[in-house]
């Protein structure tokens, strides 16, 4: 069956439709969220609004795949967003094989998180508000993928960090939430502001030179299959203007896929519902970066700095993130810390010019890590929403689905053959201790960040193993151990400053009542208490069969999507970049050369399985004693729980940096420019008390001084003739 | 010129005299339309020295002119400031009406609104 290319439309609109009816029509069908039925019907069209274009997208790919690169449809226009006389550029959408796996990724997974959401969300009374942002994201996300120019990407750029902003502070009554969505968008900000002036550099430097590479036929200076062609061309001549445009939008992937050193949004981010930790924080937002490094390829490839810095910031993100994830107790702040160090492997893989594994990783990530996200969402909602992990303990006897889902989610992020995780890792390490690529005057970066790649993988089954442990197995149920109705609120906030009483209140006058008065702020805290506290008589309970079916679906896809999709290089043939490659295939095949080659299948695994024993051996018991509460501690394990200082040094630094600059503009603007404009208002005001009290209002004394002016123009005149001998 | 040079100094003086009794009023007195009357007065002072000079004392730079209308641009100006004249007093009465309507009195040192 051929479906046509135009359907992509639909794949497009739908979400946007769904959006727009939960968000006209949501409130009344649910009752402001009062109304079962009309809640499950609700839920049933977000599912639907982005499960439809998941079908379409499949057998749209299934069309592309029985294609060669020469028959792909060309670009598919709908009208022209913008038209100037010397550019065009028009709303249009790109059906080639990286926007279509993108396509599938966003919608399918996507479908997944949605359904679970049902679940999740179902006590929610903002149930349509919720829904409408989500279905905005997948539209928002479709934007970025299909487009096929610059601005339509940066729509979607745009729209994605509008939907994680609304969705983080989705309970926005909580001061610590709004704060952590502010923190978000403004991190993400910086990133764009380097996506623009990437945008801007190339398109004026292509400008500049259109003597050489020519003005496009029909002007769409920003559309891919027009500029990237004349990239090739240009930029091989130019190869500091090269870097320059690379490391520019390398910014902002940088912003938004949380790298080093704008990843701190991304763990605040986790203040959000867990569905839109796993969907938007975990599989898909914030791959947009390796996304776009993936789409601006050639840009890359023609700077080799570019590439190493990409490796190299990758390999550190990596290196640094799962660290401080040794250090955290919340379990959605591991998961949040385990993502932004699985982004560094992805940026690794892009950085060594394995753009292909870059999105093969982008798609295991997305299995494991939305499993592992949801898994954990069901493990948080079955032990009356407390997060700590050094409150579980056992918990595989009660929750068995999410245990048994969420233990093959570990395997697969720990990187054991033969689940997803291990495939794309594998291509990963690979592809880095083998390459040629980047480079860095004489310092093979590439091949270091492998290297580091390696001993990350070791940590990361080292922290999921943890994770794991604490959580599902071990003998003791650490909550049992709790004293009745002790105050635990008080551990958890010192701990987690986000959370901190002292926050609260700390917005200023809060004049429209917009966030929970200290007063709400306490009775809802009483309302923990009594009914949401974790106690020790408390048993926990499967999720319902909306949450954990997406969680079996999803563990499913981590076993065999790598086998599948590894099998025959099948994704390698049908990502790899053709036509416009210049890094030649062999540097980047995945084969280090020597012995390195020959151990590297042994030394990947033989990382994980190291991480895992070693996790074992620690945690096999158990919360061990040195973990229990934060005065016991290890130094290391305190500086990692506060991110080696690096969170609270820049927000200071940005705050009190960017108070300090805000202060000195405040002096400038009220004394030296308000300054200037009172003191001429003062001097024209100065001048005109003097000359006040000749406008006394009586008309008879204005008359006297025509009086006197005239006579003394008359004898001006007498004078003058006079002077003249009388002869006028 | 044709007419008796005797005559000037007295057209003069009247004029004079009419300007001066004008200016005195309409400083002296507080009455809008005694101080119009003065104004009038006034005008037509100059009016009557505009003639004496037309009359008596034609322009000399303009004698070379062949057009006689030319020696008639004294009168002409008589013409236009009586124009004027009245439409000045057409708009003041009408000022004046509008401010008596609102302070049933038109003392003009008591509009002093324009003091500064």
């Amino acid at each position: 069956m051929d479906l046509p290319w135009t359907l992509i439309w639909a794949v497009l609109a739908l979400p946007l439709v769904g959006s727009i009816i939960q968000a006209v029509m949501g409130g009344r069908i649910t009752r402001n969220g009062t109304d079962e039925a009309g809640k499950r019907l609700m839920g049933f069209l977000a599912v639907f609004f982005v499960a439809v274009p998941f079908v379409i997208a499949a057998l749209l790919t299934l069309r592309l795949t029985n294609l060669s690169p020469a028959d792909y449809p060309e670009p598919l226009e709908a009208f022209d967003w913008i038209a100037l006389k010397s550019m065009r550029i028009p709303f249009e959408l790109v059906i080639d094989p990286l926007s279509m796996t993108m396509t599938l990724i966003i919608t399918g997974i996507g479908a997944l998180i949605h359904l679970y959401a049902t679940g999740y969300m179902a006590k929610e009374k903002d149930y349509a508000r919720f829904f409408t942002y989500l279905n905005l994201f997948i539209a928002m996300m479709l934007i970025l993928v299909l487009g096929n120019n610059l601005l339509m990407m940066f729509i979607g750029w745009e729209g994605v960090g509008l939907c994680s902003y609304l969705l983080i502070g989705f309970w926005y009554k909580d001061v610590a939430n709004a704060k952590a969505a502010n923190k978000a968008f403004i991190v993400n900000r910086i990133g764009d502001w380097g996506f623009c002036l990437g945008m801007f550099t190339l398109v004026a430097f292509l400008m500049a030179n259109a003597g050489q590479a020519g003005i496009p036929a029909d002007l769409r200076w920003f559309s891919y299959d027009v500029f990237l062609p004349n990239c090739v061309v240009l930029l091989q001549q130019n190869p500091g203007v090269a870097t320059a445009i690379a490391i520019f939008f390398f910014i902002g992937a940088m912003g938004k896929s949380a790298q080093f050193p704008l990843y701190f949004w991304l763990p605040d981010a986790m203040a959000g519902p867990t569905p839109v930790s796993a969907l938007i924080h975990a599989a898909t937002m914030v791959t947009a970066g390796v996304f776009m490094l993936n789409r601006l390829h050639v840009l890359f490839e023609l700077s080799p700095v570019a590439m190493a810095i990409v490796a190299g910031i990758g390999a550190f993100t990596a290196l640094f993130a799962a660290l401080i994830a040794f250090g955290q107790t919340d379990i959605k702040k591991v998961l949040a810390y385990s993502t932004v160090s699985q982004l560094g492997f992805m940026f690794i893989a892009c950085g060594v010019g394995a753009f292909w594994v870059g999105i093969f990783h982008v798609i295991t990530h997305a299995f494991f890590k939305a499993l592992l996200f949801l898994g954990s969402g069901a493990v948080i909602a079955s032990m009356n929403h407390e997060q700590d992990m050094r409150r579980y303990g056992n918990l595989g006897k009660y929750i068995k689905v999410t245990a048994f889902t969420m233990v093959i989610g570990w395997l697969a992020i720990s990187g054991l053959p033969p689940l997803s995780g291990f495939f794309s890792k594998e291509a990963i390490l690979g592809g880095a201790l083998g390459n040629q690529v980047a480079v860095i005057g004489d310092v093979p970066v590439g091949v270091i960040a492998g290297w580091i790649a390696l001993a990350v993988a070791l940590l990361t089954a080292g922290y999921m193993t943890r994770l794991t442990f604490l959580t599902f197995f071990g003998t003791k149920e650490q909550w049992r151990l709790l004293p009745a109705h002790e105050d635990h609120h008080e551990a958890h906030h010192a701990e987690d400053n986000s959370h901190d009483h002292a926050v609260h209140g700390d917005h200023g006058e809060d004049v429209h009542g917009f966030f929970f008065s200290d007063k709400e702020m306490a009775t809802r805290h009483a309302e923990h208490e009594h009914h949401h506290d974790l106690t020790p008589d408390h048993t926990p309970k499967e999720v319902y069969p909306s949450m954990w079916i997406p969680l079996v679906v999803l563990a499913v896809l981590s076993v065999a999507g790598g086998i599948l999709l590894n099998n025959n290089h099948l994704l390698q043939h049908w990502l790899y970049p053709h036509g416009l490659t210049l890094i030649p295939h062999e540097a980047v095949d995945g084969h280090p050369k020597g012995w390195v080659g020959q151990y590297l299948l042994l030394m990947g695994i033989g990382a994980g399985v190291l991480g895992m024993v070693w996790g074992y051996f620690v945690y096999r018991n158990g919360l061990p004693k040195d973990e229990k509460d934060e005065d016991s501690w290890k130094p290391w394990r305190r500086s990692a729980n506060a991110q080696f200082g690096y969170d609270s040094t820049i927000m200071d630094a940005g705050v009190t940096g960017g108070g300090m600059l805000a202060n000195l503009a405040w002096w400038f603007d009220s004394k030296i420019v308000d300054g200037l404009v009172n003191g001429i208002a003062g001097f024209t005001g100065g001048l005109g008390r003097l000359f006040k009290a000749s406008q006394s209002g009586y008309a008879r004394s204005y008359a006297l001084m025509m009086l006197f002016g005239g006579l003394a123009i008359v004898l001006y005149f007498v004078y003058v003739a006079n002077s003249l001998g009388g002869k006028v | 010129m044709e007419g008796s040079n005797l005559l000037l100094p007295g057209y003069l003086s009247v004029g004079l005299f009419m300007f001066i009794v004008g200016v005195v009023g309409v400083i002296v007195r507080r009455n809008p339309i005694v101080i119009f009357m003065c104004i009038e007065l006034m005008l037509n002072a100059v009016n009557l020295t505009f003639l004496t000079f037309a009359r008596f004392r034609p322009s000399p730079a303009l004698h070379d002119v062949a057009d006689p209308q030319i020696y008639m641009s004294g009168q002409m100006m008589v013409v236009f400031v009586m124009a004027v004249a009245a439409a000045e007093v057409a708009v003041g009465l009408g000022i004046i009406m509008a401010i008596f309507r609102l302070r049933q009195n038109v003392d003009v040192d008591e509009m002093n609104l324009l003091r500064g």
